[in-house]
């Protein structure tokens, strides 16, 4: 048997790694280094550039140069938020497709040319073909998102013996030498473009995940996008002339990677000097990036993540005190901003011991060892990190198996016909915490066929599996004859691409026609809003400014005022974002007002 | 009808204390552990574990395997009250906060944030008397517990019952803490 490689398949590096005379190593690449860009620059004609030859080529051909792909992966149309990625990106027959020229990639394809490159260095590094894989998956990736990873292994000429939750993998790195211990520990993974928050209890080689809770959409990718947009708005400020330019694809990709940089030095430094070259090349852009600034646009980004740290927390039924070890992984908690955070959520300095780069990767070589045989009296507990169920009446979800269940494991459900002679029943499988079905992801639907009998007497049990790697399997059974069947789900969005089309056009005509209404109405219901609670915090806290402020906020509730008589839609827009801005100190002062009261009352 | 406690190596009662599941959960799990074969024991064992370690379930399915039919009992009045009132405590939480997201005016949040303070002590209220009756239905099925092994059929009526509040309690205790996070997301 050939030997088994752990690989951390990150958003923006990847590793691998294997056991070496029992010991987890990760092995470097062609370019010496143990961290992989996963980024792929696709030439008009060649072969594909994989790592840090086609990080290179970002801020050069970056419509040709794909990275963050992991962000596309198992994503179905209709669920993307603003992500702005300089290549073209595109769905069709239900999922995403990267378009360069006349070809288009899926998500997974992409990414395995990521793992060809790390298969291929390892292989020459260790003198013999590997074919045997761990890889690893945020612990919040949902079933889709599962199967393209795997996917992807398989198309790298993978077998892919498992796929490792990230924080369960760097909980391992941290505990195998110290197995005796009796602990719990939270794992804190914010990496480039998704966080993941695993609380494990570690008891004498057990490793037993709690709870897990996290967002796949949320990471370094998001600060850098903030930090372009901090420089473009600085560079137009001097500059205005370049507004144009600024808009160029080549100017935003060069501004990104001067930014990204910038962003990695200022975990060390208070202050960095950028220079950004404009495309015309005569002159530059020099500025002083603080780390104050940084902060301010990564806080708002950092804070999202507490509300997941909470869930988990309840979930796992802790609180903080209870807690041994907060551990750090991922390269953004590098940024002391993102350790004041956690410090503060967990009442306790962070473990900062891990390489946050390389946990993940060293844990899922340690997985990889367990399966092997090389490493033994481990075991492992990961669960589910989304409820599974299917839809019922009125379009509800039916939870099956409940988050944080441990896997593998599975849930039968009876079924029966309705009415006397039904051939047919559709069951739609859905995951996610909501309570209407619509509101969560649908993994597929499937038909279960009856025989014709009467009312009640058809009887099918339906039987769902989640394996090991998170992955769903349904399995039907006809308790009367006790025939036995695997059923494929389908996608839940397999309509045909003319029909998608058409939905399209439809919406688009519609939408011109009253778009104009939709904005007007838009504005008045925001005016609505803003105009009642200038009133009130004018009542509560109008004593504490300057008179001639209090007569500027008049004059912007006047404009919003006349301009809802005037119907122009950009007109009210204009005033309702004045009005909203000029109160910001006002909203300060309320904030600071119920503090004190809170305080107040406590005592 | 599989036996869960027989899966677990335990004896079938009530109650069984949380660090005793857990070892004996893990020791067979250990046993299990190797065999990629039987990944589907695995499977089992951990579904098992699921349904034993919840009160309300474990009930449930020992009331099944006992008599063959766990359903009965009933909600109460004083439970349906309580209910009730936690009911309202959503709602008003909802209709007061759930137009807002971290995306609205810094002054309506601001405005909001004053009576984010009294809304959360009343979901701390809700909270509490949950809290309160889950604690309560726990200690009853300890003492339930002690009878069990004599007569289960005296248990019968009183264990399916606290399953159904237990059940209901479980429920309505993750949406208020639900709405707890929420709230804290929004300052």
């Amino acid at each position: 048997m050939s030997e088994i490689v752990g690989i951390d398949l990150g958003t923006t590096n990847s590793l691998i790694g294997v056991m070496d005379a029992g010991f987890p190593i990760l092995i470097a690449n062609q370019e010496g280094s143990r961290l992989t860009p996963s980024v792929v620059y696709l030439p008009e004609s060649g072969d594909p550039v994989v790592g840090a030859p086609a990080d290179r080529m970002r801020a050069l051909f970056p419509e040709r140069t794909i990275y963050s792909v992991k962000r596309l992966m198992g994503r179905r149309p209709g669920e993307s938020e603003k992500e702005d990625f300089p290549f073209a990106v595109k769905s069709q027959s239900g999922q995403m497709l990267l378009e360069l020229g006349q070809r288009s990639f899926k998500p997974e394809e992409i990414s395995s040319l990521v793992l060809k490159k790390l298969k291929a260095d390892a292989e020459l590094s260790l003198g013999n073909p590997i074919e045997r894989a761990v890889i690893t998956v945020p612990a919040y990736f949902n079933d889709l998102q599962r199967q393209a990873t795997k996917r992807a292994g398989e198309l790298a000429g993978f077998a892919v013996e498992r796929m490792i939750n990230e924080p369960t993998a760097a909980a391992l790195a941290y505990g195998l030498n110290r197995l005796d211990d009796h602990s719990r520990i939270a794992v804190y993974d914010l990496g480039g473009g998704t966080f993941d928050i695993s609380i494990l209890e570690l008891n004498e080689g057990v490793f037993r995940v709690l709870s897990t809770n996290g967002n796949t959409r949320l990471g370094g990718d998001d600060i850098d996008r903030e930090l372009v947009r901090l420089l473009r708005e600085r560079i137009i400020a001097r500059h205005p002339e370049l507004r144009q330019e600024l808009d160029d694809k080549l100017f935003i990709a060069r501004i990104r990677e001067i930014g990204h940089a910038a962003k990695l030095r200022l975990s060390t430094e208070e202050t960095v000097q950028v220079d950004i070259p404009f495309l015309s090349g005569d002159r530059s852009f020099p500025y002083h990036l603080t780390r104050q600034e940084l902060e301010a646009i990564a806080r708002p980004i950092v804070r999202r993540t507490r509300s997941h740290c909470l869930r988990s927390l309840d979930d796992a039924k802790l609180d903080p005190a209870k807690l041994d070890e907060v551990i750090l992984v991922g390269g953004v908690t590098r940024m002391p901003i993102v350790r004041q955070f956690v410090a503060e959520i967990f009442q306790r300095l962070p473990n900062n011991t891990q390489n946050p780069d390389e946990a993940v990767a060293v844990g899922a070589t340690i997985q990889a060892g367990m399966l092997s045989g090389q490493i033994q009296n481990v075991l492992l507990l990961d669960v589910t990190p989304l409820s599974l169920g299917i839809e019922t009446f009125g379009g509800l979800m039916n939870v099956l198996i409940p988050r944080n269940s441990t896997i593998p494991c599975k849930a039968g459900e009876l079924f029966t016909n309705a009415v006397a002679n039904q051939s047919v029943v559709q069951i739609v499988v859905l995951q996610g915490e909501r309570e209407l079905a619509k509101d969560n992801w649908e993994l597929g639907r499937f038909d279960l066929e009856f025989e014709p009998v009467s009312k009640g007497f058809a009887r099918i049990g339906v039987q769902f599996e989640i394996d090991a790697d998170g992955i769903l399997h349904v399995l039907a059974r006809d308790t009367r004859t006790g025939r036995q069947r695997l059923i494929e789900l389908s996608s839940a969005v397999d309509v045909s691409d003319e029909a998608v089309e058409k939905m399209i056009a439809e919406s688009l005509d519609h939408a011109f026609e009253d778009m104009a209404d939709r904005l007007w109405t838009e504005a008045v219901l925001k005016s609505n809003e803003l105009l009642p609670a200038v009133r009130s915090a004018l009542t509560l806290v109008g004593d504490q400014i300057e008179l001639d402020d209090r007569r500027k906020i008049h004059r912007l509730v006047n404009e919003v005022e006349v301009a809802l008589k005037s119907r122009e839609h950009h007109r009210l827009k204009k005033a309702n974002a004045e009005l909203d801005e000029g109160t910001q100190h006002l909203a300060t002062l309320l904030i600071d007002r119920a503090m004190a009261e809170a305080a107040r009352r406590k005592k | 009808m599989i036996d869960y406690f027989a899966l677990l190596g335990i004896e079938r009662r009530p109650a069984i204390n949380e660090v005793f599941l857990r070892d004996a959960y893990v020791r067979q799990a250990e046993s299990l552990q190797g065999v990629q074969v039987e990944a589907s024991g695995l499977s089992l064992l951990n579904t098992a574990f699921r349904t034993i370690a919840n009160p309300a379930t474990r009930v449930q399915h020992l009331l099944q395997l006992q008599f063959g039919d766990a359903r009965g009992g009933q909600i109460g009045s004083e439970l349906g009250e309580l209910f009730g009132s936690v009911a309202v405590t959503l709602q008003s939480v909802d209709q007061e906060f759930g137009s807002l997201s971290a995306e609205s005016s810094a002054l309506l949040r601001a405005l909001a944030f004053q009576r984010m303070d009294a809304a959360r002590q009343r979901l701390q209220q809700a909270e509490n008397k949950l809290l309160a009756l889950e604690c309560n239905l726990l200690s009853e099925l300890g003492k339930l517990d002690g009878t069990w092994p004599e007569s289960p059929g005296c248990c019968r009526e009183s264990l399916a019952q606290i399953a159904l509040q237990l059940t209901f309690v479980q429920k309505w205790l993750s949406e208020v803490r639900e709405r707890k996070i929420r709230l804290e997301e929004l300052t």
